[in-house]
């Protein structure tokens, strides 16, 4: 689905990271993790096509129209509702669709409301209509719950997680938060200035209900030590 | 209902000033309002009234439509804007009313010299409000427009132009005033029709009650084009929307 091959993204005065490689199969669902600054942000951005690499390659086996991402802040534009919001970009004749993801995050009966009648976890929930009314194949989330409160931020990650499996996507997400990475990827990388230097299988992730059981901490605890303090 | 209280407060200065000086340079109020009411009644300010809207209007709709292009692009295009900024630096701050006479050569003593004239006024703050506007959209919108792969249409449809419509509000509210002074005196050349032909007129043939009436409708014109303008900038962004 993804593949990227020695990549390296570099800006006018850094290098965000070089000598890259990563695949990602079909329906799969990645979390990557990394302290600030490790390049995570402009790795997606790479993936989306938004930044060009400055070495390497990246691949989307089905094109770049079959990604879309979702953005650490919600970016909905203050002066367009929410309906407007979603359909952003898209042809006449997906405003049934947009509805239903609507209805599907609870927003139904606000999709005639601007942005700044909506809470935070709302104009998120909104953010991933937006993102999901294209019908990705290939879904990017860039920390796109960083903003939310725990309670929130969890319930969001089961909406997504739902949503991710009955789409049938694929997933990358990139967060600074290890318990949001366990329960979102079905892999889990870490990220740091060399590239991946260690990698995961989680069978556990997408149940809530082991969001309290000793392997969950385990594995957190594990992440962290290898991350070496604060992501 | 907002503007009583500052309507109050003129016009009882105006009666003090009146009482003060008692003489007939600053008449009464109520003298000047009589004959206001009287002079519309009878139609003889309408045509004066008229012609001033519809200098200051055609104006404005004829400096938008030059601002807008030009801001919007300047404020898009790094390499343009080196090249236009420089030329909306240079002019901007020249006293425009001083070219009413090459104006007047170049298309006329009627109407159009004076509404050009107005035009100019208003396009050198507009473009540079709106490229400015353009310039501090948050790039994250721009991202997101490259994100969801829009086209260059749907780029100014979905966010540049809702971004600068405010600027272009508070741009015609900044230049409103100064385009009725420079209407004003711009209507004492050529012109048989204007408040600034009205006033002057009355002046010159010291009736100056009239003036005064010509003065207050000028001040109402004023009044009225920036509720124009609020109204405006309310039906297209709804307060929810901001």
């Amino acid at each position: 689905m993804v593949r990227l091959i020695d990549a390296q993204v570099s800006y006018a005065d850094h290098i965000a990271f070089s000598g890259f490689s990563l695949e990602v199969k079909r329906h799969e669902s990645v979390s990557i993790i990394g302290k600030s600054g490790c390049g995570k942000t402009s790795l997606l951005y790479a993936i989306a096509g938004l930044i060009p690499l400055s070495k390497g390659t990246v691949a989307l086996t089905e094109g770049s129209e079959s990604c879309s991402i979702m953005f650490q802040q919600d970016r909905l534009l203050p002066w367009r509702k929410v309906i407007d919001n979603v359909l952003l970009g898209m042809k006449p004749g997906h405003e049934t669709h947009a509805m239903e993801l609507l209805g599907e995050m609870g927003l139904g009966h606000k999709a005639h409301d601007y942005p700044k009648q909506l809470s935070g976890g709302e104009r998120q929930r909104v953010a991933l209509a937006r993102s999901l009314v294209r019908k990705p194949r290939l879904l990017l989330l860039d920390e796109p719950l960083a903003s939310l409160d725990e309670q929130n931020r969890e319930r969001m990650q089961e909406v997504i997680a739902s949503v991710v499996e009955d789409h049938g996507i694929t997933l990358i997400l990139v967060t600074h938060n290890i318990q949001e990475a366990i329960f979102m990827g079905s892999r889990i990388l870490l990220m740091t200035d060399e590239g991946i230097t260690f990698e995961r299988k989680n069978p556990y992730h997408r149940l809530p209900e082991f969001r309290t059981t000793d392997e969950f901490f385990a594995l957190e605890r594990e992440l962290r030590s290898r991350l070496g303090g604060t992501a | 209902m907002r503007y009583v209280h500052p309507v109050l407060i003129v016009v009882l200065s105006w009666y003090v000033l009146a009482w003060a000086l008692h003489s007939p340079i600053v008449p009464y109020p109520h003298l000047v309002f009589s004959h206001l009411g009287e002079s519309l009644i009878a139609g003889t300010t309408f045509m004066h009234l008229f012609h001033s809207l519809y200098r200051i209007l055609t104006g404005m709709a004829f400096a938008l439509t030059f601002a807008i292009p030009t801001g919007m692009l300047a404020g898009r295009f790094k390499k343009l804007d080196h090249m236009v900024s420089p030329v909306l630096y240079l002019l901007y701050p020249l006293p425009k009313i001083a070219f009413l006479p090459v104006f007047m050569v170049l298309f006329g003593i009627g109407d159009l010299s004076k509404i050009i004239l107005i035009a100019v006024i208003i396009f050198f703050p507009a473009a540079i409000t709106i490229r400015d506007g353009i310039r501090e959209i948050p790039t994250q919108y721009l991202e997101l427009a490259r994100a969801f792969h829009l086209k260059p249409a749907e780029v100014i449809r979905e966010i540049l132009w809702p971004a600068v419509l405010p600027r272009i509000f508070s741009s015609l509210r900044i230049t409103v005033g100064i385009s009725l002074s420079v209407l004003f005196i711009s209507e004492n050349y050529a012109a048989r029709f204007g408040l600034g032909y009205y006033i002057m007129n009355n002046w010159v043939m010291a009736q100056y009650v009239g003036m005064y009436s010509g003065i207050v409708l000028l001040s109402l014109l004023g009044l009225g084009l920036y509720a124009l303008i609020d109204f405006c900038e309310r039906l297209a962004i709804p307060d929810a929307a901001r």
